[in-house]
């Protein structure tokens, strides 16, 4: 890649901006009858998919963010531009700076990308022969090499992995080697895409706590899709909702709990009988209406699930898509 | 971090890829050994049974039997160092495009060529042939009295680059199918490839033209051993120029760098809506 080479942004603190990004695709349709099939010989039937649709958002060095969505919101193919594999049909990306199609040699330095179905492994050597690949691949300083290794070693608990062939490991293990392979070159950003689709509760643990450790020690600017909103929560600082190919919402976890109606319950039980439910955001609040109460029995809490909430409002969006551009940067402000 | 692509960086990369071919081949040595041992037998076999008819007849076509040992080396060198540089699917191309798998390469900090000339490097699992060509190509050289001169080996590599780049053009031109059929074009490389291992072995001297000028035109397996064979004992077939396949290989280079250009915007714009996890690493 030539250094004059022309990027999309100017130099910010910026790590990921897209800005109007629409990617479309088109997909072949056909019905079950003869004459479908003869139709298509001639002319065949396509329909065009909006899988993202004028999409801007920007993330910010240091940042931790979730990216969630339903099935087909887009997720995979937001990662897929932001790492070069896809060119969008208008819009502009930047990542680090660089336009991931035109500079993708140099970001690929800088950038850390990995599916949760896929492994950049060497099936048929022990890992750390695939790290060995690495270092000469990206052309890694033996002292950054060392170094990089030695940390993923110590926080990835891979000491009795890295001799072990990687067709011979468990989905949970491969998965700690990739994340490691993944982390040798130092990466700025690294784009995850469902990194805990399929791993046990012991090994989902251990990712979600490294890679908080990485982002608030190393201060790397992560990016992660999943399904499971628990996961994201715990991990994230900030989510970018997607459906249907728009940005939902953007702000933090607390923020989407508020504006999905996801608030804690308490559920007063009195001793003739009685029953009272207090909806509360903060728990100091909580207290000074309990202290007001007399006869108490119990008190039981409830809270409903941000999948839960979610669901509701993906239903409510599909049932009425013009109600999705209410929410829209709801909470723009916790950025 | 280098950006910039140095013969030294190359040779690292090469390096990479052999070592990983001889830990790969240390990993259950009896069974590579055999493998290779196997691949080399098949060959020489190969080679025996055109060049026995030649002895038994006293040549075929216009070739001596001799001279049908020199061609039947330079195919066997043909092969060895197919399998020197493409043990990594990286000239079986379209099983990559096919199996959404480019997007593996597209992460690497490297150019698609570069990353493509190196990654099938395996000189310890792909190199037998070779040597068994090497070996077959003193032994014709000795028998036709062969004049070497340093021009004459200059030569010898320029053709058998030129035969490389005619299969490789071959493969990628046929593979750019892939992008566009992924599951149907899969494995159309191979079919190209095998193709050309078809025939190359037999000289074609003695048939008809209608039969010569498409196997050296629409499919080339005249050029994979037979016309260049000839070129180097210096008896240019059908009065053709000695040039011939290099303006071959240039022509099928420019039209499968053209296609499979169009093909990769094709794959950048659409997506693969195929991903299968075999056979990318080994």
């Amino acid at each position: 890649m030539s250094p004059g080479a022309p990027t999309d942004m100017s130099p910010t603190d910026s790590a990921v901006k897209l800005n109007g990004v629409t990617k479309i695709f088109t997909q072949w349709q056909r019905d079950n009858t003869g004459k479908s099939l003869l139709r298509n010989l001639l002319k065949p039937e396509k329909r065009v998919i909006t899988a993202l649709d004028q999409v801007s958002f920007e993330i910010r060095k240091g940042e931790f963010v979730a990216y969630a969505g339903p099935n087909g919101a887009g997720k995979s193919t937001t990662m897929k531009l932001l790492s070069g594999m896809l060119i969008p049909t208008s819009g502009s990306i930047s990542v680090l700076g660089m336009s991931p199609q035109k500079q993708r040699c140099a970001l690929m330095r800088s950038l850390g990308v990995l599916f949760g179905n896929r492994t950049e492994l060497w099936w048929d050597h022990p890992v750390i022969q695939s790290f060995e690949w690495k270092k000469v691949v990206w052309d890694i300083p033996d002292a950054l090499y060392r170094k990089n290794l030695a940390m993923v070693t110590e926080l990835l608990d891979l000491g009795d992995l890295l001799n072990t062939f990687a067709r011979e490991m468990s989905l949970g293990q491969r998965m700690r080697a990739d994340l490691a392979l993944l982390l040798l070159h130092s990466p700025a950003l690294i784009l995850l895409d469902e990194p805990t689709l399929g791993l046990d509760v012991m090994a989902k643990r251990q990712m979600i706590r490294f890679l908080k450790q990485l982002n608030a020690q190393a201060g790397t600017t992560i990016v992660v899709t999943s399904h499971d909103m628990d996961d994201l929560e715990e991990m994230a600082q900030r989510i970018l909702l997607l459906a249907d190919g728009k940005i939902a919402f953007d702000g933090s976890f607390a923020a989407l709990r508020a504006e999905l109606g996801c608030t804690r319950k308490a559920i007063v039980d009195f001793h003739n009988g009685a029953r009272k439910e207090i909806s509360y955001q903060d728990t100091n609040i909580l207290l000074r209406e309990l202290s007001r109460l007399e006869g108490i029995a119990n008190v039981s809490f409830t809270q409903m699930s941000l999948e839960e909430g979610l669901a509701n409002l993906f239903v409510k969006w599909r049932n009425a898509p013009e109600k999705l551009n209410s929410y829209v940067k709801a909470d723009q402000h916790v950025r | 971090m280098a950006d910039r692509i140095t013969l030294k960086r190359i040779i690292k990369l090469l390096a990479i890829s052999a070592k990983l071919d001889l830990t790969w081949l240390l990993r259950d040595a009896k069974l590579a050994l055999l493998a290779i041992g196997g691949d080399i037998v098949n060959n020489v076999a190969i080679a025996s049974g055109v060049f026995l008819i030649a002895a038994r007849f006293g040549g075929i076509g216009d070739m001596s039997a001799d001279e049908v040992l020199f061609m039947l080396a330079y195919s066997t060198m043909i092969t060895g160092i197919f399998a020197l540089f493409g043990s990594g699917n990286n000239i079986h191309i379209s099983r990559i495009i096919g199996r959404g798998q480019l997007e593996h390469l597209f992460i690497q900090p490297l150019p698609l060529f570069t990353q493509l000339v190196t990654s099938g490097f395996a000189p310890f699992t792909g190199g037998g042939n070779l040597i068994v060509g090497i070996c077959l190509m003193v032994i014709a050289g000795k028998r036709l009295d062969l004049h070497i001169t340093p021009w004459w080996i200059l030569s010898l590599i320029t053709y058998l680059l030129t035969t490389l780049v005619t299969i490789i053009a071959r493969s990628y031109f046929a593979a750019s199918a892939a992008f566009y059929a992924p599951v149907a074009a899969e494995e159309i490389s191979s079919v190209a490839i095998d193709e050309t291992w078809f025939l190359s072995t037999f000289p074609l001297g003695g048939m008809p033209q209608a039969i010569q000028i498409p196997l050296l035109t629409i499919l080339p397996e005249g050029l994979m051993a037979w016309y260049p064979s000839l070129c180097l004992l210096g008896k240019s077939p059908l009065h053709l120029t000695a040039y011939y396949p290099m303006l071959y290989a240039l022509l099928i280079a420019l039209a499968a760098r053209a296609v499979f250009r169009k093909g990769l915007r094709y794959y950048v714009t659409r997506g693969s809506n195929r991903y299968v996890p075999y056979g990318f690493r080994r």
